[in-house]
């Protein structure tokens, strides 16, 4: 993934003009239109200097540009400095919420290829600005109202009151900020005002709670695709909300007591209504006759609970008939408690369970109802649930569902937000000037669950975990006891706190609360160099998942091979870096935090939200890096990289001496041929064992009987070759979306992007930004085809033409017959790390690639079949791979293993 | 007594009673409480008030009973109370009887509530009659109907301690919302007589004041409950507004500092167990959460369907000043003045009243209230003075309306 650092421009604009202050856009203005690069090597980022004096983040002048249809809607920062860090906090009167943003490192890859790359696909940088974005994490984290010094202590340990640890540490001489201010809301920000000043020195920036709220959950429902949800008798299902459709929506905050809002739009809302009988009541009531001591105990007391043993119900007054002249079945509560006024029991009498769920039930019912005749009074057919109280807890919110849909007969829904808790410390966040989070769109933001401190069973609270030598050793405790991670829970990233000053707050057990609810929430990535592809349809429609992972018997399958296949994993993993001892302790962690990602999906599926392959395969590899395993398969990919190429000149050769038609075939051929080569399948991992790389190809290949099942080649063919004397006019474009490493992307996707070139229509290839199985990535793919353009003149000058070959080394091969009108062969990166594709979160700069595209070529089992097999495009589309999965092969195209798809969707 | 004889194909038997007792409804709540409506014939036989009120009804000739209709309530748990009270003035013996040819035919008594069905076995074994279980909601709304034309003055606001009656205007009668505060909570929207439809109703109601009450007082009844809550205050136990926002209102959406922002809320920081806290501020919280509540589903419900009038009624409010000042007081509030909270004087009494009504054949074509009403027992226990004794939800506290009854 593409990461810019904003700091490279303000540091050399800094060093040119020696003007510490003048970071402000103007002066960046002035260095893009002297056309100034943007991202220099690391090590020269390191060397600038960073200036301590400005420890919070920065934003002024900081401005989202641009807008869906634009290229590169970036968030302007131009005065984000370094690793900073922002808080915003909302103090409630049960519980303390943190919003805190880290500014994420993100890798330079730029360099002199990328910037041809750049001109050719019109990413001009002296016109347009290029990624001085606001790339970085949003961190939630709460803690009890009544423990604030375990709060204080977490701020203080990551310096987040002065806007991260690092301006401290690259200028410990800056005077500490003492005017510091941090935005707060919630009615603790008034109360413990001078508490935060006292301890850290900061004044609390008091914000309007309503106001916080609203835009809290105006951010939430804008930005992130999968935050809203219907619950419904224990299912969950995640709505997509329809952006133009949003507002009006009623929006009702369960805290201690009840806000109910109406919400017109950015900023104009009304508090229509509320109540007094809230979290607050729940928890006091359920305290004072239970005698738990926190919230999380009495709602999971209230799971074991019968409401029955304590409430009056329909049937015990009517003796145990319905009533149903009036709609009222038997089990329909008539009166809250009202058993207990009959039977002579005390308190001690009945059961702790019994009556926390009759006052759950007594209190989401009753709120459910209030936010549903309010609803109701405004012509309101949304309403949104959010607040502490409801925590994730299943009954909780089927309660409120059941409510809003028995007195609404079916017409309102009651929805719930993933984030439920954080919308007014999100609000906060929101209400630093500027703060550059306005406009950010839904494909800017990625969601990731890193395992930070794991919890077993919602009990086990932990201190946050700062480096990843604490993380691995907590797991490590868990895994000698016996207990099983049963999840993750947000923290930091290592990069903002393994710095070295941090510290474990001072022996506090419990800091870090976990949630006792079953939705996680994860850290969200904010990439603005993210964007929509722009050949889909209809990204409306788009769902990159061909198969419903909400079907358990699917899941149970993934489960299964994800499970099996991660032994294996791990030895690669571990071989892939050096097979130390620290690598053979990390590979373990990363085992047992997979595993417990894979058993918390399979007990609750929606845990992080809508669950799809796309999803489950990224968490693998997003979970790999967690644990810092860059490139599992390097080694295996370079082997088969050199092997393949050392083939590819016989290939060449053989292809150019057929007729056109038949090559073309040959070449569909090769590619799904190739296709077989593929470390995330089972059964061609076992293939391997069994002969050489160009053995296996030819095998494969000369096993290709058409028809395959299914075949559009002639369809194809006739668009490429045309048919009698009609010549068709080549492509103007093509995206190959390639797949892996070694044969499939040299000896099946290289000679056909090839053809294409000598067709006259420019290719792009498309690959991860970051490594996936033994997927090719983008950093990899110019060396292969500068290796391959050695011999091959077609693919030599077609990669000269597209930048990819500047170095020195090849230029040597037929040097002066470089003409520079072949059409251009270019790399991309794709900006995702996965063995799937999710085309609505794409880089700016396959989507920059994309817009003169009018082919698009999906390989390979996770890009063509497991997403986007039913994906429409713009242009006309091929998708083409060998199913190398029984299951797949007979669900998708009731076929069997190795069966080949050539799918060709010609533009309607 | 042997009015009647004359035109009237149905006979009334005469009783061996002092009262002269003529008809008996029952309401038999779930848990709670029994109401029972009677008729009994003035023994002295006076019609002086029978040419005014015939002049009223423009139907003369007629066969008028003069009597007085008696309430009485008991315990759902003491029931043989209620049955041996019952047998004591051999009310039974006047309820609709069959025309049957025998002579010990069986007795039928209306009832409604859900007690009609539960109890119906014991009705038959230890009185030997049946119940004709009448419909609750039916009931509710002929009795709201009944007492708001025929008996003046029935409905009341009240509002910081002042009861003050309100003269209906029967043409400006319906619709209106009627609000049943029982165990659980009904919510009738009321088009004109017979014609109404439950609109909506809460769980939260009377049965869980008296529920969560006994298990957080220990209190032995449901007037002891409310007595203590007088004594109470709230603020020990909920969480203000202005204990949120550091003893400030929260002005900008209207929030007074002593505004309740979470019933119970403060239990959760106080480091003090259930035993720590008064009886009384206990119960005061409770009862403030649930007139607080009832009035605000009330009034929601009653912008609905634009229903200016609201009577509360139901054995939760038991003329308790603070009860109603509350419900008033959540009404007020959320309406922004526009919707007022009435009550009824025989607030609890509106079932076993429209289960009385709903005799097919009680030979009552009209009843008639007098225009004055006698409301010796009844004043005395309704009335808005502070000091009064609690309501007795004992025996024998019977209220009585003098009224006349027009024969068939």
């Amino acid at each position: 993934m593409a990461g810019f650092g904003t700091n490279d421009i303000k540091g050399r604009e800094k060093e040119d003009e020696g003007d510490k202050n003048s970071n402000t856009l103007e002066s960046h203005v002035v260095i893009r239109t002297e056309g100034e690069e943007v991202g220099q090597s690391s090590s020269e980022r390191d060397t600038i200097h960073r200036s301590g004096s400005r420890p919070q983040l920065d934003l002024s002048k900081a401005a989202i540009q641009g807008n869906f249809e634009e290229r590169d809607p970036a968030i302007l920062l131009p005065n984000q400095s370094d690793d900073l860090s922002h808080l915003a906090l909302d103090i409630g009167g049960s519980l303390i919420k943190l919003v805190y943003f880290s500014r994420h490192e993100g890798q330079s890859i730029d360099d002199k290829r990328k910037k041809t790359l750049k001109e050719r696909l019109g990413i001009s940088n002296g016109s347009r600005r290029s990624y001085p974005i606001l790339g970085g994490r949003l961190h939630f984290v709460k803690f009890e109202t009544n423990k604030i010094n375990e709060c204080l202590d977490f701020i203080y340990s990551k310096q987040l009151h002065r806007g991260g640890m690092d301006a401290r540490i690259w200028n410990p001489d800056a005077p500490t900020n003492e005017s510091s201010v941090v935005k707060a809301t919630g009615g603790g920000a008034y109360k413990f005002a001078d508490l935060f000043k006292e301890r850290l020195g900061v004044s609390l920036d008091k914000e309007d709670e309503m106001n916080c709220l609203v835009s809290g959950a105006n951010f939430l429902l804008k930005a992130i695709r999968h935050e809203a949800f219907t619950h419904m008798e224990g299912q969950k299902e995640f709505v997509q909300i329809d952006q133009n459709e949003l507002f009006p929506y009623l929006l009702v905050n369960i805290g201690s007591g009840v806000s109910i809002i109406k919400v017109d739009g950015d900023g104009k809302f009304q508090r229509v209504s509320g109540t007094n009988v809230g979290g607050g009541t729940y928890w006091g009531l359920g305290k004072l006759l239970t005698k738990c001591k926190s919230f999380d105990e009495l709602l999971e007391l209230s799971q074991r609970g019968d409401n029955g043993a304590i409430d009056m119900l329909v049937g015990d007054i009517y003796g145990g008939m319905d009533y149903s002249k009036i709609g009222l079945s038997a089990s329909t509560i008539a009166s809250s408690f009202g058993k207990a006024i009959s039977e002579n029991k005390e308190l001690e009498d009945y059961s702790p369970e019994d009556i926390s769920l009759s006052l759950l039930r007594m209190i989401s019912y009753n709120i459910g109802q209030i936010a549903y005749l309010n609803a109701l009074r405004f012509g309101l057919k949304r309403i949104y649930f959010g607040g502490f109280f409801i925590r994730g807890h299943a009954y909780t919110m089927d309660t409120i569902s059941f409510a809003v849909q028995f007195w609404s007969n079916g017409d309102a829904q009651a929805m719930f937000l993933r984030h439920e808790g954080f919308l007014g410390a999100l609000g906060a966040f929101m209400s630093y000037e500027k703060h550059g989070l306005d406009d950010l769109m839904v494909h800017h933001l990625v969601e990731r669950f890193p395992m930070g401190a794991p919890y077993t069973g919602g009990k086990i609270h932990g201190p946050p975990l700062g480096d990843l030598n604490e993380k691995i050793s907590w797991m490590e405790k868990f895994v000698r006891k016996g207990t099983e991670i049963t999840a993750p829970v947000p923290m930091a990233p290592p990069g903002t706190t393994g710095l070295g000053g941090f510290e474990v707050p001072s022996s506090k057990g419990g800091t870090l609360r976990s949630d006792a609810s079953a939705l996680n929430i994860g850290v969200l990535h904010l990439v603005p160099t993210l964007e929509l592809f722009p050949l889909l349809a209809d990204p409306k429609t788009y769902e990159p998942n061909t198969i419903d992972l909400s079907d358990h018997g699917e899941l149970e399958y993934w489960f299964t091979v994800l499970s099996e296949h991660l032994p294996d994993l791990v030895d690669k993993a571990v071989a892939s870096e050096g097979g130390t001892d620290d690598a053979k302790r990390r590979g373990d962690a990363f085992a047992h935090a997979f595993s417990a990602h894979l058993a918390r999906l399979m007990e609750e599926p929606a845990a992080y939200g809508k669950l799809g392959l796309v999803n489950l395969l990224e968490l693998r590899e997003e979970c790999l890096r967690e644990f810092q395993f860059v490139d599992v398969y390097r080694s295996i990919k370079q082997r088969e990289n050199e092997a393949s190429l050392a083939v590819l000149p016989d290939l060449l050769m053989e292809l150019d001496s057929m007729s056109e038609e038949a090559r073309l075939l040959t070449l569909i051929e090769g590619v799904l041929a190739a296709n077989i080569f593929d470390w995330g399948s089972r059964a061609c991992m076992d293939l391997y064992h069994k002969g050489t790389i160009i053995e296996i190809y030819r095998m494969s290949r000369n096993k290709m009987q058409r028809p395959w099942r299914v075949d559009d080649f002639d369809v194809f063919k006739e668009r490429m070759l045309g048919s009698g004397d009609k010549k068709p006019c080549p492509h103007k474009r093509a995206l190959l979306f390639v797949d892996n490493s070694g044969a499939d992307v040299i000896l099946g996707m290289l000679p056909l992007a090839r053809e294409l070139l000598r067709r006259g229509t420019e290719v792009v290839l498309v690959a991860n930004s970051l490594p996936a199985l033994n997927d090719a990535t983008a950093t990899e793919l110019p060396e292969i085809v500068a290796e391959a353009a050695k011999h091959c003149d077609i693919l030599r000058r077609a990669a000269e033409a597209g930048g990819l070959l500047v170095d020195a080394m090849v230029s040597s091969l037929d040097g002066s017959n470089g003409n520079s009108s072949s059409v251009p062969l270019m790399v991309v990166e794709n900006g995702c790390g996965s063995p799937c594709i999710d085309l609505r979160q794409v880089s700016s700069e396959l989507a920059a690639a994309a817009k003169e595209a009018d082919l698009v070529i999906l390989e390979g089992m996770g890009r063509a079949l497991h997403t986007n097999l039913n994906a429409k495009f713009k242009c006309d589309a091929l998708k083409l791979a060998m199913v190398k999965n029984q299951r797949l092969a007979q669900k998708l195209i009731q076929g069997n293993i190795y069966d080949c798809v050539c799918r060709y969707e010609p533009v309607s | 007594m042997e009015i009647g004889n004359v035109g009237i194909t149905e006979v009334s038997k005469p009783t061996n009673s002092e009262a002269q007792i003529s008809h008996l409804a029952l309401d038999i709540g779930g848990s709670s409480l029994i109401k029972l409506v009677y008729f009994s014939t003035n023994s002295d036989d006076s019609s002086s008030s029978n040419d005014s009120l015939a002049a009223s009804n423009g139907d003369r000739g007629r066969p008028v009973l003069e009597g007085k209709l008696h309430f009485a309530k008991f315990e759902t748990q003491k029931i043989n109370d209620c049955i041996d009270f019952i047998r004591s003035k051999q009310l039974r013996l006047t309820g609709s009887e069959q025309h049957g040819a025998s002579g010990s035919a069986k007795c039928v008594i209306k009832a409604t509530g859900g007690g009609a069905f539960k109890y119906a076995d014991l009705f038959k074994e230890k009185l030997g009659v049946s119940l004709d279980k009448a419909d609750e909601m039916d009931c509710l709304v002929a009795g709201a109907n009944f007492l708001l034309k025929a008996v003046h003055p029935e409905a009341f606001t009240y509002m910081g301690g002042q009861k003050e009656f309100v003269k209906i205007d029967h043409d400006d009668l319906y619709p209106y919302l009627l609000v049943n505060i029982g165990s659980g909570v009904s919510m009738i929207k009321v088009d004109g007589p017979g014609k109404f439809e439950r609109v909506s109703g809460t769980n939260v109601g009377g049965g869980t004041f008296w529920g969560l009450g006994k298990l957080l007082t220990k209190c032995k009844n449901f007037d002891e409950l409310l007595e203590l809550s007088h004594r109470g205050n709230n603020r020990v136990i909920d969480m203000l507004v202005g204990d949120i926002y550091g003893g400030m209102d929260y002005t900008k959406i209207g929030l007074v500092s002593t505004a309740i922002a979470s019933s119970f809320g403060k239990a959760i920081s106080d480091n003090k167990e259930l035993e720590d806290y008064k009886p009384e501020d206990i119960s005061r919280s409770l009862l403030r959460m649930i007139s607080n509540n009832v009035g605000q589903i009330s009034y929601l419900n009653a912008l609905r369907f634009g229903l200016k009038r609201i009577f509360f009624a139901g054995f939760f409010i038991r003329g308790h000043a603070y009860t109603m000042d509350t419900i008033a007081v959540a009404v007020h509030f959320w309406s922004k003045g526009e919707a007022k909270a009435m009550f009824l004087t025989h607030e609890g009494f509106l079932g076993a009243l429209g289960s009385f009504m709903s005799y097919e054949k009680h030979g009552f074509e009209d009843l008639k209230v007098h225009q004055s009403v006698q409301q010796s027992p009844v004043g005395a226990s309704l009335g808005g003075d502070k000091s009064h004794d609690p309501p007795n939800g004992d025996l024998n506290e019977n209220q009585s309306i003098d009224c006349s009854v027009y024969l068939s």
